[in-house]
């Protein structure tokens, strides 16, 4: 029998009876489905009830927004594919596969495939939101299904482009660089064009939503000319859907002759990769995140070295102020500062431009919410995560409460400094208010306490030991439940002094927000502290 | 002194540890031995106070979660877990602050030049290998000079030159008065150390003896020890 095959029937029939034999796990994953399903058809049945604004249904910013979807999907995939196709594989794959009398052919359409098969669920979820595109962009059930064809088809196609690069950078390094380039000159190109065309014509939403759907980004390989074939069927240009359609199927064509005249010899180049990645994966599957397994193979290079202070549960605090300055030169300023920086200024500049006259108060409020709605999603690997993960903090001979507060003290202040340098920038972009941006600053730092808060209480509830499924529902009930009170407050006493106060919002929100989150916080941390009693 | 009474350690309804009850003195070194899934680790892991448990279990009188106990305890997991952003001798620093060590610097050292990893202080934690990373689990459980110190498998993934200097480490924790407990299925591998060895089996103390015993009644420990679980293990009566 084929073992290829045989390993495929198996795991897929395994995964099916995993699932059904753990009912919690099937039911999320019921519940998801439905969620899904339920959503895509309302989208597709419903009419307008939602309303659009213009801003929304100008067919460019679809066009645009489709063509960043493209090279969402498409370039972490290829530069994988350059660095010795690290997902492609598991370990049990090279433990068990690459020794086996398997043709290396073989073995790595195998793992493309299973990659292939991987990225399905993603197409499904975008089929989700075909709905949303029809009622948002005012396009057919029949257009909406191209584009999601053609996020399907474009998925397919990276991983023959995939398969071409590694087969033909596998083993040249200069080769491998040189590719590196380029996939980087694609992305660069298509963002560059977008901003040089914006600031040459002046800044507008006009010429934004002109410089993203600019015909001359299609030229661009792969990703382009799938957006030409699609928005080419879209919109009935033969012409324009036969040449890029030409294009990818050479392509395609190209790549399998690659493959098939290529000499493969990828085992080497893929062991350690798979090695990192089954750590990652096995990390991410437990909810644990180590800094080995988030930075990978980055080298750091040491500058200062010691703790220097701290005694007891402190020395935790200085140790995690160390490490954060290994991982980042300047600490509680790097990758995620910018991110906020960039979507706050997204919201001023985007509500602003679509509304000249309204208050600043109403930018702190929405950027207050969709920010610490963010925040959220870099709360998950924070310093204090990564120290129960081991035994140290456990055994160190200090009060509990005090642990726990030194091992969250940077999760809990660099919110609040992303706050004040986020919330300044918005400041400087809308003006407004200063105790309005002053509020709304700390009312988001005061989130990243609450979010530990209830990571804790979930940790307490649940266990640190559970698995991360039953532990991110239970997180998120906790999150829900501890913040919704506050969220009441303020709205409480937004709606009462609204009158008077409209134009500090945010403020009559907010400051009672941060309280609420505060205490809420404090009792929870000195309620929880013998979660450091044990491991479990 | 470790007291360990009546522990009994349950996760759901598997009994991982059912009712153990033992002492070990001071400057003795016991040894919990078992095959795999016997409990051994756990057992260890309830004594240093990372597992809830039923029962009781004293460290020099303490209470094993109370932080006097935690002052005087060592712990050298099976799995070696280094900060990954601190460097080695951070590691000896981060250990010598969180537990308030005065003047440990030579100690920490005399450590690392024994389990060479003297050229290796500057290395971050995620550059080292497995063993290296052991290295450095042994290094801060015994910088803290402890009075008792669990060892969990420790001389898996150890080159030859660290079993040996760990070997004589024991011996000097020993005569320094130092309650060593190992867990390990490899009987060979501690036979010149051992005072009381503990054979477990599903959880249980199948059987305790002390070198004493052995030696006088001329039994051999190791045919005990297979007895014992291959009995076990094919579902034969055992006493």
């Amino acid at each position: 029998m084929n073992a290829i095959a045989y390993l495929l029937r198996k795991t897929v029939k395994n995964e099916i009876l995993d699932t059904l034999r753990h009912p919690l796990k099937f039911l999320l994953y019921a519940f998801v489905a439905v969620s899904m399903l339920y959503g895509a058809i309302r989208g597709y049945t419903a009419g307008d009830e939602l309303g659009n604004s213009e801003i929304f249904s100008d067919p460019r910013l679809l066009s645009g927004a489709y063509m960043a979807v493209l090279f969402f999907i498409s370039i972490p995939i290829m530069l994988k594919g350059l660095s010795s196709g690290t997902s492609f594989f598991s370990l049990s794959d090279v433990n068990n596969m690459f020794v086996a009398p398997v043709s290396p052919k073989r073995v790595l359409i195998y793992g493309i495939g299973r990659q292939l098969a991987s990225m399905l669920v993603l197409v499904v979820t975008f089929a989700a939101y075909g709905g949303m595109i029809i009622r948002m962009f005012d396009v057919s059930v029949s257009q909406a299904t191209i584009l999601i064809v053609g996020i399907a088809l474009m998925l397919v196609m990276v991983q023959l482009i995939t398969l071409m690069i590694f087969c033909l950078a596998s083993m040249h390094p200069v080769r491998a660089r040189v590719m590196k380039y380029g996939i980087y000159a694609m992305a660069f190109f298509a963002l560059g064009t977008v901003i040089v065309y914006s600031f040459a014509t002046g800044i507008s939403v006009e010429h934004i939503f002109t410089a993203i759907s600019l015909p001359m980004l299609e030229y661009i390989p792969f990703v382009g000319w799938m957006h030409g074939l699609v928005f080419g069927m879209m919109e009935g240009d033969t012409v324009r859907m036969l040449v890029f359609g030409i294009l990818t199927m050479i392509t395609a064509g190209g790549s399998l002759l690659t493959l098939k005249l290529t000499k493969l010899d990828f085992y080497e180049d893929v062991l350690s990769q798979a090695e990192s990645y089954q750590e990652f994966r096995e990390a991410v599957r437990e909810g644990k995140f180590s800094d080995k397994v988030m930075m990978g193979n980055k080298q750091i290079k040491l500058r200062k070295t010691g703790i220097r202070k701290g005694k007891g549960g402190a020395a935790i605090f200085y140790k995690h102020l160390l490490e954060g300055s290994r991982r980042s030169r300047f600490l509680f300023f790097n990758i995620n500062t910018f991110v906020l920086l960039f979507v706050a200024f997204v919201i001023g500049f985007g509500i602003k431009q679509a509304k000249p006259d309204i208050e600043p108060t109403i930018i702190y409020l929405a950027a207050m919410v969709i920010l610490a709605y963010v925040q959220f999603f870099f709360s998950a690997s924070g310093d204090w995560v990564k120290e129960l993960t081991k035994p140290y903090i456990y055994l160190i001979p200090d009060g509990a409460v005090k642990k726990l507060v030194m091992a969250a003290a940077t999760g809990i202040i660099k919110p609040f400094t992303d706050g004040a340098i986020t919330f300044a920038a918005l400041f400087v972009l809308v003006g407004g208010h200063p105790i309005d941006a002053i509020v709304a600053a700390l009312t988001y730092g005061s989130f990243g306490t609450m979010y530990i808060a209830a990571n804790i209480l979930a940790q307490r509830l649940v266990g640190i030991d559970s698995t991360g499924g039953i532990f991110i529902t239970f997180y998120m009930s906790m999150i829900v439940l501890t913040l919704l009170p506050g969220v009441v407050i303020g709205l409480v006493v937004l709606s009462s002094f609204a009158g008077s106060f409209g134009y500090i919002a945010a403020t009559l929100l907010g400051a009672p927000l941060m309280i609420w989150n505060m205490i809420v916080s404090a009792g929870i941390f000195i309620a929880c502290r013998n979660l450091l009693n044990n491991t479990e | 002194m470790l007291n360990v009474s009546h522990l009994t350690k349950k996760y759901h309804r598997f009994v991982a540890n059912q009712n153990l009850s033992f002492i070990v003195n001071d400057g003795e070194t016991a040894v919990l031995a078992g095959p795999n899934g016997a409990g051994k680790s756990t057992a260890i892991k309830c004594i240093a106070g990372l597992l809830r448990f039923e029962g009781e279990i004293e460290i020099c009188g303490y209470n094993n979660k109370s932080i006097e106990a935690k002052k005087i305890l060592g712990y050298v997991p099976e799995i070696p877990a280094p900060f990954e952003l601190l460097t080695v001798w951070e590691h000896m620093e981060f250990i010598a602050r969180a537990y308030g060590l005065e003047d440990w610097e030579d100690k920490a050292k005399e450590l690392m030049r024994r389990l060479e990893l003297t050229d290796k202080k500057d290395k971050l934690g995620k550059e080292l290998s497995k063993g290296m990373q052991q290295k450095i689990s042994i290094c801060c459980a015994l910088l803290i000079q402890p009075r008792l110190v669990l060892f969990d498998e420790p001389l898996v993934g150890l080159d030859p030159h660290a079993i040996k200097e760990l070997k004589a480490m024991l011996g000097e924790l020993k005569a320094g008065g130092t309650t060593i407990i190992i867990s390990t299925h490899m009987l060979e591998s501690v036979e010149d150390i051992w005072d009381k060895v503990f054979i477990m089996m599903n959880g249980k103390i199948e059987a305790e003896r002390t070198r004493k015993f052995v030696e006088e009644s001329g039994e051999n420990l190791e045919e005990l020890f297979f007895n014992i679980t291959e009995k076990k293990q094919t579902g034969a009566d055992n006493t």
